[in-house]
């Protein structure tokens, strides 16, 4: 790895002003399973001067609940995530979406924070500089999408623009099926938002001097039953070809509300609200959740190598409201 | 920069570490797989993929499997780490019997995997008395092996289990 100077900062006034101070030329590291990844294989034309250490910030590191929901601490490890009794009993998905990323040495050190903000896994944008040289495309801002015309079996079936890369977040999925919302604070002060709004096609929303300070996770329906399936080729350490997080509220025989949020196949998390409307009110049977299943689909547009991951998002809709039934 | 220093217990045994861009010190960009192998010379830490895929360079962290080579070693100030080296007992030389086991069970080929499955495993069973198969292969997920020895790798945690009992 090439240099960079590093700094432990111990509060969170200090972290902004020492990001504001190097004019984006630092980055945050939380676990480092990301960013080390990528400043190793130096695929962006920029490289940080300075590495900032949000670690040594005390009382990041939290599950808190009040009477409106979960609050989680950026600094939460993804492995005390799937292990704790809060999240496991109330946020089903969460638990599980965490649960499947990566291997266990990297849930022991990757944070909640750093799984939300990781950069993407489009092969091209990765290709590692000491191999015959680094990719420039649309995202690092030279020259166009590689991608497109290239190899993108594993890029986005719904609303890529100009970039067809996907979140590769698998936390970012259960957390939209939830409805949480993101605190910030930087340079210019502290705001919430949805998570909805966090992703956009080339990235976050994020200043360069603004960081995550806490994930909100309103309380779901006590009755809601909760499902995030995954679909990858090894079961441990892949990324996601395409991943769902549901949740279904009964009333009775009929279903009150139902939540539908697709990973890996979109610039950030997507939610199905057609098939999500198709379902409020009706009683659930195979006919149902086909339909469903369907239009969660319906306004796919793959590209040339990658229609298989529209048959596969259908079937996991279809699976995971099911195994809510 | 000014050079600092960081303390490191590495199998018990304090090291006291210079950061700085001096020739021969730890740099802020040095991870502690390399940092364990090049400064300290315990090269029974394997690095094979470098990115975090493989768990070759698994060490334990304050008790928990963590990738050596994903982790700076500045940020390990006043950190407790155990690697391969650490396990035999350091007054007899006798092996741990996780080690034992995987000669016994003949777990391994080429061995380049084996210390950092070992690892893993030493934290699971410092854990747990009595994993399920379901639990040891998860904790072992993070693992390859390109000479395929998975299968005498699960027989030799339970000769493991049984030599603990
Ligand atoms: C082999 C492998 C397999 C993986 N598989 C999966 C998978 O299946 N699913 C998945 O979701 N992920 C996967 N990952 C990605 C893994 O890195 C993340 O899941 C992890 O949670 C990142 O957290 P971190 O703390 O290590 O992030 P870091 O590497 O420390 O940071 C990542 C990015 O987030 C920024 N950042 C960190 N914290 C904050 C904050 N509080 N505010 C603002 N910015 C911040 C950093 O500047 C950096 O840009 C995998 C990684 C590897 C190496
Ligand atoms: S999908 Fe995005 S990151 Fe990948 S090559 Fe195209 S522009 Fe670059
Ligand atoms: S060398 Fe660290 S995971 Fe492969
Ligand atoms: S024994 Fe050769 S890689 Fe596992």
């Amino acid at each position: 790895m090439k240099s960079f100077q590093h700094v432990n900062v111990f509060s969170v006034e200090e972290a902004v002003s020492t990001l504001k101070d190097c004019k984006g030329s630092a980055r945050i590291i939380a676990g480092g399973t990301d960013i080390l990844a990528v400043l190793k294989d130096q695929i962006l034309p920029d490289y940080p001067e300075v590495l900032v250490n949000i670690k040594t910030i005390p009382g990041l590191e939290y599950i808190r609940e009040d009477s409106s929901g979960l609050k989680i601490g950026p600094l939460v490890k993804l492995a005390d995530l799937v292990s704790s009794p809060v999240v496991k009993e109330n946020l089903k998905v969460l638990a599980g979406a965490a649960q499947t990323v990566g291997t266990p040495q990297i849930r022991n050190v990757g944070t909640v924070g750093g799984n939300l903000c990781q950069d993407t896994r489009c092969w091209y944008y990765r290709y590692p500089h000491s191999i015959g040289g680094r990719l420039l495309c649309l995202r690092k801002g030279s020259g166009p999408c590689l991608a497109a015309t290239g190899d993108n079996r594993y890029h986005a079936i719904f609303g890529g623009r100009g970039c067809f890369a996907v979140c590769p977040s698998d936390i970012a999925v259960a957390l939209l099926a939830l409805g949480a919302e993101i605190k910030t604070t930087g340079a210019r002060g502290s705001r919430t938002i949805p998570v909805q709004d966090f992703f956009n096609p080339l990235g976050n929303a994020l200043e360069p001097e603004e960081m995550i300070l806490e994930i909100q996770v309103p309380n779901p329906p006590a009755e809601a039953k909760q499902q995030f399936l995954k679909y990858t080729i090894r079961k441990p350490i892949d990324f996601a070809i395409v991943s769902v997080a549901v949740l279904v509220v009964m009333e009775g025989e009929v279903c009150s509300e139902a939540r539908i949020a697709l990973g890996a196949v979109a610039p950030g998390p997507l939610r199905a609200t057609e098939a999500e409307g198709a379902l409020k009110g009706k009683r659930l049977d195979t006919t149902t959740l086909e339909e469903a299943a369907g239009l969660a689909v319906k306004e796919a547009k793959p590209l040339s190598m990658n229609g298989y991951k529209v048959e596969i998002a259908r079937a996991l809709v279809a699976r995971a409201l099911s195994a809510c039934l | 920069m000014s050079p600092y220093f960081i303390t490191l217990i590495v199998n018990n045994q304090r090291y006291v570490l210079e950061i700085g861009n001096r020739p021969g010190g730890v740099k802020p960009s040095h991870t502690l797989a390399h940092t364990l192998r090049e400064n300290l010379g315990l090269t029974g830490t394997k690095v094979g993929c470098n990115k975090g895929e493989c768990g070759a360079c698994t060490v334990l962290l304050e008790g928990k499997p963590v990738l050596s080579c994903l982790v700076l070693t500045v940020e390990c100030d006043g950190k407790s780490i155990t690697t391969i080296e650490g396990l035999e007992d350091s007054q007899t030389g006798k092996l741990d019997p996780i080690q034992q086991s995987f000669l016994e069970s003949g777990a391994f080929q080429c061995g380049f995997c084996t210390p950092g499955m070992i690892m893993s495993v030493k934290a699971l069973l410092s854990s747990s008395s009595s994993p399920t198969d379901e639990e040891i292969r998860e904790a072992l997920s993070g693992h390859y092996c390109r000479c395929i020895s998975h299968y005498h790798v699960l027989e030799a945690v339970t000769r493991a289990l049984h030599k603990s009992r």
